[in-house]
């Protein structure tokens, strides 16, 4: 996660507009420094820290909110659309890892049980016994393949890759739209930032 | 979500110390107002209620963060960002379990077991975070870290909690 960058000259004795200004400044720069760089949907880091910036420029809205005369509401509003459109595109981002080791998991565990199975110390002594032994291991192993996780932990991956593209597509549409809106340059003008 | 409580005596040309005092000690309290509710478990709206909380109480902080020494600012910010990360680890794993299980009716049979296993899974990592949230609030008792705290703000934003008195908006 990137580190806020340093503001300098605020003055705590001073009122909250002017240093308020100051910060929000700072924050909503932030914001814009990873625009061209979110441009590609493999830059998973770079769309996880444009997240960061759209959370703390909301959180920071909101607390100096009653300190400007402008409503700032509808400002909050993209804002936090923005900040969960890309939350929701991390979700993905760190989901799909995580149930791909799961499913190497139990790829191993399966591995693991079938050398258990084929190489059981127990030896049947007739070929009638053998019978018996070689219905037992069909039988179990129909049981495991109907309970048998992987299937749907492929399905999840699949869905998951599949919503990563259609939530990128949104992000990427509604990333154009407000800086063809001049979200920016509104926002700072409510803020009277020059 | 639950809504912010209202910042009392938060006037718009007010200093940028005054504020800091307000609003912090607000969110505080805010935060902590969903303490008993988290450690009963009955409604996992508590303890994301109280995670929400503790995030606007970081934001504060680190908004905030000039009007206090660098020093004792670090560690109180570390300790508030201990308490959201164990919050956040037991809500995610309850929107997760919460999602699968929305998730299950809709698949195909061959998809369920996978789920169901994912799903027991999660419920037995999330067992285990109760046991994190409840040690870590047994150890800010014990270390007095909520009078600690306010009279730490109280001190270099001259608010007293107590002529503060925050609270929910329409009560709780």
């Amino acid at each position: 996660m990137a580190k806020p960058r340093p503001v300098t000259g605020i003055d705590p004795s001073r009122r909250v507009r002017p240093n308020a200004r100051r910060i929000l400044a700072t924050r909503i720069d932030e914001v814009y420094q990873y625009d061209g760089l979110v441009a590609n949907p493999a830059n998973i880091t770079d769309l996880h820290n444009l997240r960061i910036a759209f959370k703390r420029l909301r959180y920071l809205l909101e607390i100096f909110d009653a300190a400007f005369d402008a409503d700032l509401e509808p400002f909050l509003e993209q804002v936090k659309a923005m900040q969960d459109l890309l939350g929701d595109i991390h979700d993905c981002d760190v989901q799909v890892p995580m149930l791909e080791a799961h499913l190497a998991w139990l790829e191993r565990q399966e591995a693991t049980s079938v050398e258990r199975m084929l190489t059981s110390p127990r030896r049947t002594a007739s070929a009638e016994d053998q019978d018996v032994a070689l219905e037992r291991f069909r039988s179990r192993l129909d049981a495991a393949r109907r309970t048998d996780e992987r299937p749907g932990i492929h399905t999840l991956i699949a869905m998951r890759r599949a919503q990563r593209i259609a939530l990128y597509g949104r992000f990427t549409s509604e990333w154009r739209r407000i800086k063809h809106e001049r979200f920016r340059q509104h926002l700072e003008h409510a803020l009277g930032i020059k | 979500m639950a809504r912010a409580w209202d910042v009392k005596g938060l006037a718009p040309n007010a200093r940028f110390r005054d504020a800091a005092g307000r609003i912090i000690l607000t969110r505080w309290r805010e935060m902590m107002s969903y303490r008993e509710g988290t450690l009963a478990g009955d409604d996992i709206e508590e303890l994301h209620a109280m995670r929400v909380s503790s995030r606007r109480l970081r934001a504060a902080m680190d908004a905030f963060a000039d009007v206090f020494p660098a020093r004792g600012f670090r560690t109180y910010l570390r300790e508030v960002k201990r308490i959201t990360d164990t919050l956040g680890d037991a809500r995610d794993l309850d929107v997760a379990i919460d999602h699968l299980t929305v998730l299950l009716p809709d698949l195909e049979p061959v998809d369920r077991p996978g789920l169901e296993g994912l799903i027991d899974r999660y419920e037995e990592r999330r067992r285990a975070e109760d046991a994190h949230i409840h040690a870590l609030f047994l150890r800010l008792e014990q270390e007095l870290f909520a009078p600690r705290f306010e009279a730490w703000v109280g001190k270099h934003t001259g608010i007293d909690v107590d002529e503060l008195q925050p609270s929910p908006p329409g009560g709780r």
